[in-house]
């Protein structure tokens, strides 16, 4: 626990990155590690936007913390994803590291076009986002994600910009009770108390916030 | 049935997580037996869509402004970078973290702190001074009113009664052990600093603090209600770690808050130039720790305790906004 707790309190973004691993992240991003194997870059792109209607996660903007995290539990089965266990387990810690340094260090792509979501679904996804559901024991999203919902340092991911149908399903996942990686204790909880409505109103307002908490 | 023991070391389990958490989550939170604690009655603080039209809804609606954003909405009032709503969870709506609502139906009320009946809008100045280590809105400024409208609001269909449902915080038993410092700090590490940080020094999103600093500088002072190792074990254990409240033991919540209340914070606004006659005016008690040496440094010692009431000369006059945030 020692050990995790350390690595949880580590500052997230610059602090690992120097050119040479960006540089080497960039090639393991574009070429991959396994010689006939699809590189990250055919499912979330050389730019890191992803694919956000088909609900691929766009990477740039996240954390080097946040993707070496995840790497990590994908590697090790704690957080379960049948396509992306295989390629996290086949990269060394090393290219791991590198290759969230790389994604940790594009600039955020701009929000795709918001799909059309009906006025009181966008306004209901505002409220719980920013003010949960204390009746229910609703914690808002702002409240570990920021207001903005640009994440937080080392604890929390950005949603703000993130592809809608990845955040449902994510959702979705946490709701069933699916384990996905240590901290997703505090989102089973949460999910526990979102219905299917809920959640897709919660997750096309955070795709709709600005990428960069600046106005729309 | 206690919610600590119950839960103790099963965190994991979620079912278990999810019914208590719904529990703490409503107002009609379960007291243990107490006299001088409310009994178990629910009680719904209305919705931001009750807030009415016209002068007194935007009064309500500025008064939630400056308690979810003090910094921004009473900049001259504010010493720190905490919120009311850090520690009033749920914009001051959430039982057992002591919501407006109920505080507001229990004013006018004696306190032993300043030893006269203080009505609310004086018990709001205290919190100015201590909990935001700021300056005292005079009575009847602005921001005081607008903060007892947004209190008076949350408190509608209550009764007038100081043990009103939701009040303050649940009653935590004393801990098996005598709270320690050291274990407290494993707790900290172990269930804390992924959030507030491994220093205590908070969290920040986009330049703007989402996991508020719980010592230091820009922390409450040592005046003010959190820094009662009592009022933290009991406000740890009903609401912290954020998301999964109820998960520590008493024990933990008691060691972890004797930690959080051993740090270096700014000043008492009433120190007197000396530490242990501060103590001894105002801390002499158990659940206070200034004035005590912990790890061979006096808590409180001017050398190295950051002064009270920061708030920079240049912060500028609130802008009042009808926006509910
Ligand atoms: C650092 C945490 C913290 C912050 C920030 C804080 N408070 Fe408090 N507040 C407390 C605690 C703890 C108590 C209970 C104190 C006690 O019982 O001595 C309390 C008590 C109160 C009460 C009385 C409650 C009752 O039931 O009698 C009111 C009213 C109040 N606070 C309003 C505010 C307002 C308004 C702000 C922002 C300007 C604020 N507080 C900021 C921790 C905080
Ligand atoms: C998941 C993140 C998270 C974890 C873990 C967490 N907190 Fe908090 N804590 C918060 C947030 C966010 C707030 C402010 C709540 C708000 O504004 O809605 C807060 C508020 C507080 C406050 C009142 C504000 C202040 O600055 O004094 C205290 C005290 C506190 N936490 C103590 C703890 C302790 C002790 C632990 C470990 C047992 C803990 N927290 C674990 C996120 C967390």
């Amino acid at each position: 626990m020692a050990l995790v707790v350390a690595a949880w309190a580590m500052p997230s973004g610059a602090a690992w990155a120097d050119e040479a691993t960006v540089a080497a992240g960039a090639a393991i991003a574009a070429h991959g590690t396994v010689v006939g194997r699809a590189a990250c870059s055919s499912c979330h792109g050389q730019d890191g936007a992803g694919q956000p209607d088909v609900g691929i996660p766009r990477l740039a903007g996240l954390s080097t913390y946040y993707i070496h995290e995840q790497l990590g539990y994908f590697a090790s089965g704690a957080r379960r994803n049948y396509v992306m266990s295989s390629y996290a387990a086949a990269l060394t810690p090393a290219e791991r590291r590198e290759v969230a340094d790389y994604y940790a260090s594009l600039p955020v792509p701009r929000n795709p076009d918001p799909l059309p979501v009906a006025a009181a679904a966008l306004d209901h996804g505002r409220t719980l986002f920013l003010n949960g559901a204390p009746d229910k024991g609703l914690l808002s999203c702002s409240q570990c994600h920021g207001t903005d919902g640009l994440g937080v340092g080392s604890f929390s991911p950005r949603l703000a910009g993130q592809s809608a149908a990845y955040i449902v399903d994510q959702l979705q996942r946490w709701h069933g009770g699916a384990d996905r990686d240590p901290k997703g204790q505090y989102m089973r909880a949460i999910a526990g108390r979102l219905d299917t409505p809920d959640m897709r109103a919660v997750a096309d307002y955070a795709a709709s916030l600005p990428r960069d908490g600046g106005k729309p | 049935m206690r919610i600590g023991s119950a839960l103790a070391g099963t965190a994991a389990s979620m079912a278990a997580l999810a019914a208590l958490a719904t529990l703490v989550g409503g107002w009609g939170l379960p007291w243990s037996g107490d006299d001088a604690k409310p009994a178990a009655k629910t009680y719904e603080p209305p919705p931001n869509s009750a807030i009415p039209e016209g002068k007194f809804g935007d009064e309500v609606r500025l008064g939630q402004n400056i308690f979810r954003e003090p910094g921004t909405y009473a900049a001259h009032y504010v010493g720190n970078d905490l919120r009311c709503s850090n520690c009033h969870l749920a914009a001051g709506r959430l039982a057992g973290s002591a919501p407006m609502g109920p505080a507001y139906t229990a004013y006018p009320a004696y306190r032993a702190k300043n030893g006269h009946v203080n009505s609310f809008e004086e018990r709001l100045q205290g919190c100015f001074r201590y909990s935001m280590n700021g300056k005292v809105p005079p009575l009847g400024d602005p921001v005081l009113v607008a903060l007892e409208s947004y209190s008076y609001f949350l408190a509608k269909g209550l009764p007038v009664d100081e043990k009103a449902p939701g009040r303050g915080f649940p009653e935590l038993p004393k801990p098996p052990l005598p709270a320690d410092f050291a274990r407290g700090g494993q707790v900290y590490a172990q269930h804390c600093a992924s959030c507030h940080g491994p220093d205590g020094q908070g969290q920040s999103s986009g330049g703007k603090i989402a996991f508020p600093p719980l010592w230091g500088p820009r922390s409450f002072n040592w005046g003010a209600g959190m820094g009662s190792v009592k009022n933290a074990a009991e406000f740890i254990h009903a609401n912290m770690p954020l998301g999964l409240a109820g998960s520590l033991s008493d024990q933990e919540a008691w060691d972890v808050a004797t930690y959080m209340d051993s740090q270096v914070r700014p000043q008492d606004p009433r120190f007197t130039g000396d530490v242990q006659e501060t103590r001894m005016k105002f801390h002499n008690t158990p659940t206070s720790m200034y004035g005590r040496t912990v790890n061979g440094a006096v808590l409180g010692d001017p050398a190295v305790t950051p002064p009270a009431g920061t708030v920079p000369p240049a912060a500028s006059a609130p802008t009042p906004s009808g926006e509910a945030k």
